[in-house]
């Protein structure tokens, strides 16, 4: 390999990623997602899910792919807008979890001591609470609605990668190329952010995508208990309003909020799982 | 005369994966007769190790692709089915590995991996087995065999896990054992207690030995007969006598060449590039080359202190108990004093756990000391302050042990380099800095356009050249070298200290050269210092302590060091 065309290490990971197909193909899907849910969130282009266009319960068939629910609304248009609120929760939900998660347990692998203690109290407190009861309680206490579910999420998801990220942070600082940085002069500052960091990057992106479908799939569930959102399509509520229609038949409504969750969550993972391969730099060029 | 115990012909080994292929062994003819050691020596990647994993049968086929013959007793094993290889695995055929850590399982008791051996191969009950175990325990050396057979493997020393595993290897009285690298990764002494254990264990045995090793010392102890390999080809095979004196290939003589010893002291070691050009050519040695030199004990710039080290303790506690209290204290450096002069050369060595690293990182406070002063060029380290220990850093450097850890795997070599003086605020700007990484770059015997690289693209020597660059980038006056050669191939390892001879005299470097490698050490220090426990045990001119050495640890450190043949410097000058 010649000094030109050294690339950075991100272009590289980049080109690793979508040589490999199915890591393509779960990049396009959640592509897609995410501009599904913007187009719902400014209001343009998709179809109508508000209006009641027919009778109740019709079977799925050429104008409605997945037929129409209670109140003759179209399943399929429901399902589209439920994207919106999926997408949403975990984008905000991460971007609430994943900065804790990477300082508190940054902090407290890299100082040790009683910092560590403090911290691995209330990690270990957070992980000893059924997740789902605190959800509830923190919903309960805020009301329902869709900033309790981002704040619910949120504050319970930083503590998995806080951990991860503590134990790697006291493995890198072992390493010789902090003590090498110690021994240029370097500061704490520069050897936590600039050379630790950088060095679990990667488990930060991984531990995203798996955040991301986690949170997903705990707004289906919260507003399945009648939690979460009030007042907009979301894939939790579809499926809930299905427990009354599965005893009539009525199976579309299910299919589709599942199927659309369960290809998310599907390419999500695929992709995490590319993602910590191609960000391997020792794995760089190949 | 007699057929010997393994004959191999023409073994040819390939990994072939849909990417790449790559040929490990090339085209390999040799004999091991019966009672006899054969050694393979080689450096990293030259391929000895894949041979004795494909007389075991142990490569994985695919991406292996195996082709000649192996003839063991006459039979050819790469023809055997799979059920009857497995009965000559362990039972005509066994195999010492390197690293008796994780050779062991650690969830079993030591005496049950040996008796497992003999119920599966000798289909003994359990009762038998173990009481053969005790045996094999006692014969192999280790004491208080009826109560070890019960240890676990991390309640045994690394010796003891090699007996165990040497137990293991000979409880079937196998006809042939193969031992790769088996006292890589001990300590000389413990080494020098194996390798008689072997010796002992092939006569009494009536054993054939393939002996695998990178040292060439310790092939010249054991073997008989010598095989050199050298990128996947077997380029020398003779008499290991014939080796040493006489050997014919250009290649044999730069590895026997650059290896220190502790006789006569070249002002530079002969590198295996100074016998052989890249395509293998033989090349002439010139007199030149290998001025031998009496080190100038006196003067050397002058003979001011530049650093007095007073009565130093490191100590660590342990920590127990539900609470973490202090239950203990491990006292790796425990009240040492020395003082070293401006421009010279410190060699600690040691045995693993002796200090001396420990040591070294309190010099430079990577390690806060427990009690003592370190006066570095008239001020006290241990009592500076931050910003004071800062400036400080300018001028004493450290330089690793391991040259793949030792650098950010996620940070260019460029962006290493230039951290230092980015760290100091030095140098100029961004252009200027990368200026100054160039040059130094082309100091070390890199080239200069290769600064937008990442360290995995570069090999072993190469990254400890470019530690080595990353250290002198601020100009220091007192550099640290911790095990700084250990990681590297015996060759590679003559042009790093080549090179840091080299940058002693041109920077006017003062070294602490931290070994547990007595040869580099007596190569490169002017003084040396032997650690043990802690403690400062001796310290004199490096000439005396090899000559006439006083205590009785250095007197044992020094006689377990396998002494190779002598070698014969003037042999090699055509």
């Amino acid at each position: 390999m010649s000094a030109q065309d050294t690339k950075s290490l991100w272009a590289d990971a980049f080109s690793r990623l979508v040589r490999d197909r199915w890591a393509l193909i779960s990049l396009v899907i959640v592509l897609v997602y995410a501009g599904i849910a913007v187009l719902a969130t400014i209001g343009w282009g998709l179809p109508d899910w508000k209006t009641s266009q027919a009778s109740e319960y019709l079977a799925p068939n050429g104008q409605f792919w997945l037929g129409t629910d209670l109140f003759g609304r179209d399943v399929f248009a429901k399902v589209i807008h439920g994207t919106k609120i999926a997408m949403s929760v975990g984008l905000v939900t991460s971007l609430i979890a994943i900065p804790i998660g990477v300082f508190i347990g940054a902090i407290a692998g890299y100082f040790g001591g009683w910092i560590d203690d403090i911290i691995s109290w209330f990690i270990t407190t957070f992980s000893s609470i059924p997740n789902i009861m605190l959800l509830i309680s923190i919903t309960l206490i805020m009301g329902k609605g869709l900033v309790s579910v981002y704040l619910a999420l949120g504050i319970t998801g930083w503590v998995g990668l806080a951990r991860l990220i503590r134990g790697e942070v006291m493995k890198h600082k072992e390493r010789e190329y902090v003590h090498a940085a110690s021994a240029i002069g370097g500061g704490h500052f520069r050897k936590l952010f600039i050379h630790i960091l950088p060095n679990v990057t990667h488990l930060v992106i991984i531990n995203t995508s798996l955040q991301f479908q986690t949170a997903i799939k705990s707004e289906v569930i919260l507003s399945y208990l009648g939690l979460g959102v009030q007042g907009e399509p979301s894939w939790g509520t579809m499926i809930d309003d299905a427990r009354q229609e599965l005893a009539r038949g009525v199976w579309w409504q299910l299919a589709g909020a599942t199927f659309a969750m369960f290809l998310v969550v599907l390419a999500f993972n695929i992709l995490g799982d590319a993602l910590r391969d191609s960000l391997d730099p020792k794995l760089k060029g190949k | 005369m007699d057929r010997p115990l393994l004959s191999i012909k023409n073994l040819t080994v390939d990994f072939i994966t849909p990417d790449a292929s790559m040929r490990a062994v090339d085209n390999m003819s040799f004999d091991v007769p019966m009672g006899k050691t054969v050694g393979i020596v080689g450096e990293s990647g030259s391929g000895k190790s894949v041979t004795s994993l494909a007389i075991m049968r142990l490569l994985q086929q695919p991406p292996a692709h195996i082709s000649g013959e192996i003839l063991f007793d006459g039979v050819d094993l790469l023809k055997l089915p799979d059920d009857q290889m497995r009965k000559i695995r362990g039972d005509k055929i066994a195999m010492i590995f390197q690293e008796p850590m994780t050779s062991l399982n650690p969830v079993f008791k030591t005496g049950a991996q040996v008796a497992e051996t003999l119920m599966l191969h000798r289909g003994m009950d359990k009762k038998t087995a173990w009481e053969k175990a005790i045996d094999l325990f006692n014969e192999v050396g280790i004491p208080n065999p009826t109560q070890k057979v019960h240890a676990y493997p991390h309640e045994m020393s690394g010796g003891q896990k090699q007996r165990v595993m040497i137990a293991m290897a000979i409880a079937c009285d196998p006809k042939l054992l193969i031992c790769d690298e088996p006292t890589t990764a001990l300590d000389v002494t413990i080494q020098k207690q194996v390798l008689e254990l072997l010796r002992g264990l092939q006569e009494k045995h009536k054993m054939s030995m393939l002996f695998i090793t990178h040292d060439l010392g310790v092939i010249a102890d054991v073997a008989d007969d010598v095989v050199v390999m050298y990128r996947s080809k077997m380029v020398e095979k003779d008499k290991t006598r014939a080796i040493f004196e006489s050997s014919k290939h250009p290649y044999t003589k730069g590895l026997i060449a650059c290896r220190p010893d502790m006789g006569a002291n070249p002002r530079r070691l002969l590198t295996v590039s100074d016998f052989m050009d890249e395509a293998g050519n033989g090349l002439k040695v010139t007199r030149d080359r290998v001025q031998v030199f009496e080190k100038d004990y006196e003067a050397k710039n002058g003979n001011d202190i530049l650093l007095e080290v007073k009565d130093i303790h490191t100590h660590f506690p342990i920590k127990g108990g539900l609470f973490g209290r202090k239950i203990g204290e491990v006292k790796a450096v425990d009240g040492v004093s020395f003082q070293l002069k401006r421009g010279k050369t410190l060699g600690l060595v040691g045995e693993s756990g002796c200090g001396k690293t420990t040591l070294g990182r309190t010099i430079l406070r990577l390690v806060e000391p427990t009690s003592g002063s370190i006066i570095y060029d008239g001020k006290d380290v241990t009592k500076m302050g931050q910003e004071e220990m800062r400036l400080l850093r300018r001028k004493m450097q450290i330089i690793f042990q391991d040259p793949y850890s030792s650098l950010n795997p996620r940070m260019t070599v460029g962006e290493i380099l230039t951290e230092p003086l980015v760290v100091h605020n030095l140098g100029g700007g961004k252009k200027e800095r990368l200026d100054a990484a160039k040059s130094l770059m082309e100091k070390v015997g890199m080239k200069a356009n290769q600064l937008n690289r990442y360290p995995h693209e570069f090999s072993g020597g190469q990254r400890q050249r470019i530690c080595i660059a990353r250290a002198l980038m601020l100009r220091p006056e007192f550099v640290i070298c911790d095990e700084s050669v250990s990681a590297l191939d015996v060759s590679i390892q003559a042009q790093v200290l080549n090179l840091l001879l080299d940058l002693q005299q041109e920077f006017k470097l003062t070294y602490i050269f931290i070994s547990h490698d007595l040869g580099v050490v007596n190569f490169i220090a002017d003084e040396v210092g032997v650690m043990n426990k802690g403690v400062l045990v001796e310290m004199d001119r490096a000439d005396r302590i090899y000559r006439q050495p006083k205590e009785d640890y250095t007197k044992a450190l020094l006689g377990a060091i396998p002494k190779g043949l002598p070698k014969n410097i003037e042999a090699f000058i055509s």
